[in-house]
């Protein structure tokens, strides 16, 4: 489903050498890694907001390596949610569907569903700033799933969650996993996907 | 004991040099105002040569304050976004109209629209002479001003963390919709402070409005053409007249920016 092969990226101080990874359709993938070995920067070469100057990225089958990132069928969650403060919580929902010129009509049905499926749907007028952790992840993740993305990138989904927040976030993780996304999770901690995780991929400094 | 009693002189010398300078500031426009009569003032807004004149420096600075937007934002994201090499060497040259003597800037700007320059010539072959009109007048104030309109828009673009632009790049957006739904309305504060500081530069500006049109007359030319022809007492009545209109188009665009903000 999708397919890394010997991706090459240097920014600063820091090289990725050859990196290669295949994920089968439906995978639960756990990148894993200690801070500075390139995990946020593997993400962003795959979901093509950093140039990728060596190797390839495959997505059933299609060559995306050149493709910009508003064309490839990958939504991110970023580590902290990157929420638009301007916005509220339905029209931050809303954006990826009216910047597709999606109807008003059928953007307001979906952003219901999804802010009911992830629980959200009380928060729907709040303004980002006034969310929790959770609720902001929740929202987060409700505004990649309406594009339908055929792999789903999480940037240390957990890091901003107190410890009681994390397990429900897990069941969260694990409901979205159960639809048939394949997803691929970037963690320093691997506890956080014990339950979660049926693939792991230790990153270690070496590509420093 | 010691400590205290040194803090106190230090805090009393800071009052007392704080309020050497404010009063530096309010000093010569209080004197202004009170070397002016009411019915002075009432004669001269209802001269037309300074109504005329009023409404010509605010018409035009604000229509060049934002057509200069149209060039400025881009600028001042690519400043705020990108690092490339001699970076430094285009901010130093966005800086320079800031530091140039303003009738120097007249004697460029009147180089550049000039009937011997290129812009000029085009002009004369449409029927236009530009020196001595209000494009004229429009480009020096421009010229002046919008270093602080570029410099504020960077702050402001600079300020909209990345994440948020890569964000909405992920979710679908061009990056030309990145920057007008995403960039533009964060940075929108620092964008309209920026458009009121040009816009206010600009209106007040004379050395290089002098040089490329006397006439038609703005108000700060008009103010120096007053003085050096009667004297103080009739340049001083359009000055009052001048800066009271200054101030409160000044504190009205705060107000609206501040609301704006706020909503």
């Amino acid at each position: 489903m999708l397919s890394c092969r010997k991706l090459s990226y240097t920014v600063g101080d820091f090289t990725l050498r050859d990196f290669s990874l295949e994920l089968n359709r439906g995978d639960y993938c756990a990148l894993l890694g200690p801070s500075g070995s390139g995990k946020t920067v593997i993400l962003e070469l795959i979901a093509g907001l950093r140039p990728l100057k060596k190797g390839s990225v495959l997505i059933e089958g299609k060559e995306y390596t050149r493709t910009p990132p508003q064309h490839r069928p990958v939504g991110l969650l970023f580590q902290d949610y990157a929420l638009f403060p301007h916005m509220s919580v339905y029209e931050n929902i809303a954006y990826p569907l009216k910047i597709r010129g999606i109807d008003k009509v059928e953007i307001r049905e979906t952003v219901h569903t999804f802010a009911e499926d992830l629980d959200i749907s009380r928060h729907l007028n709040r303004m980002p700033d006034t969310l929790s952790g959770g609720e902001k992840q929740r929202v987060a993740l409700a505004r990649t799933l309406v594009i339908h993305p055929l792999l789903l990138l999480l940037d240390e989904p957990m890091s901003a969650l107190d410890a009681p927040l994390r397990e429900s976030s897990v069941a969260l993780l694990r409901s979205v996993s159960a639809k048939g996304i394949t997803i691929l999770h970037v963690t320093h901690d691997p506890s956080e996907v014990d339950s979660l995780a049926n693939r792991r991929i230790y990153l270690g400094n070496s590509s420093k | 004991m010691q400590y205290s009693k040194n803090y106190t002189s230090i805090r009393l010398i800071f009052l007392f040099l704080s309020g050497l300078m404010l009063l530096f500031i309010v000093a010569p426009l209080l004197g202004l105002f009170f070397s002016t009569s009411l019915p002075g003032l009432f004669e001269t807004f209802r001269d037309s040569e300074v109504t005329n004149s009023i409404g010509l420096s605010l018409g035009i600075s604000a229509l060049f304050t934002l057509l200069a937007g149209v060039f400025a934002l881009p600028l001042a994201y690519i400043m705020a976004r990108r690092e490339f090499r001699g970076k430094a060497f285009i901010q130093g040259l966005i800086d320079i109209p800031i530091v140039l003597p303003h009738s120097a800037a007249g004697i460029a700007v009147l180089g550049f629209i000039s009937r011997d320059s290129a812009l000029g010539k085009f002009a004369d072959i449409l029927g236009f002479n530009l020196v001595g009109s209000p494009f004229a007048i429009g480009i020096a104030m421009a010229f002046v001003s919008v270093p602080f309109l570029i410099n504020a828009a960077r702050d402001g673009f600079q300020a909209v963390p990345e994440r948020l632009e890569q964000a909405a790049r992920s979710l679908g957006a061009s990056p030309f919709k990145v920057f007008r739904q995403i960039s533009l309305p964060l940075a929108k504060p620092s964008i309209i402070t920026g458009l009121v500081m040009m816009f206010a530069r600009g209106m007040s500006e004379f050395g290089a409005v002098v040089i490329v049109a006397y006439h038609p007359m703005t108000t700060p030319v008009l103010i120096f053409d007053r003085f050096n022809s009667y004297g103080l007492d009739y340049a001083r009545p359009v000055a009052v007249l001048f800066i009271i209109i200054c101030i409160l188009v000044f504190i009205s665009l705060r107000l609206l920016a501040r609301k704006r903000k706020g909503t």
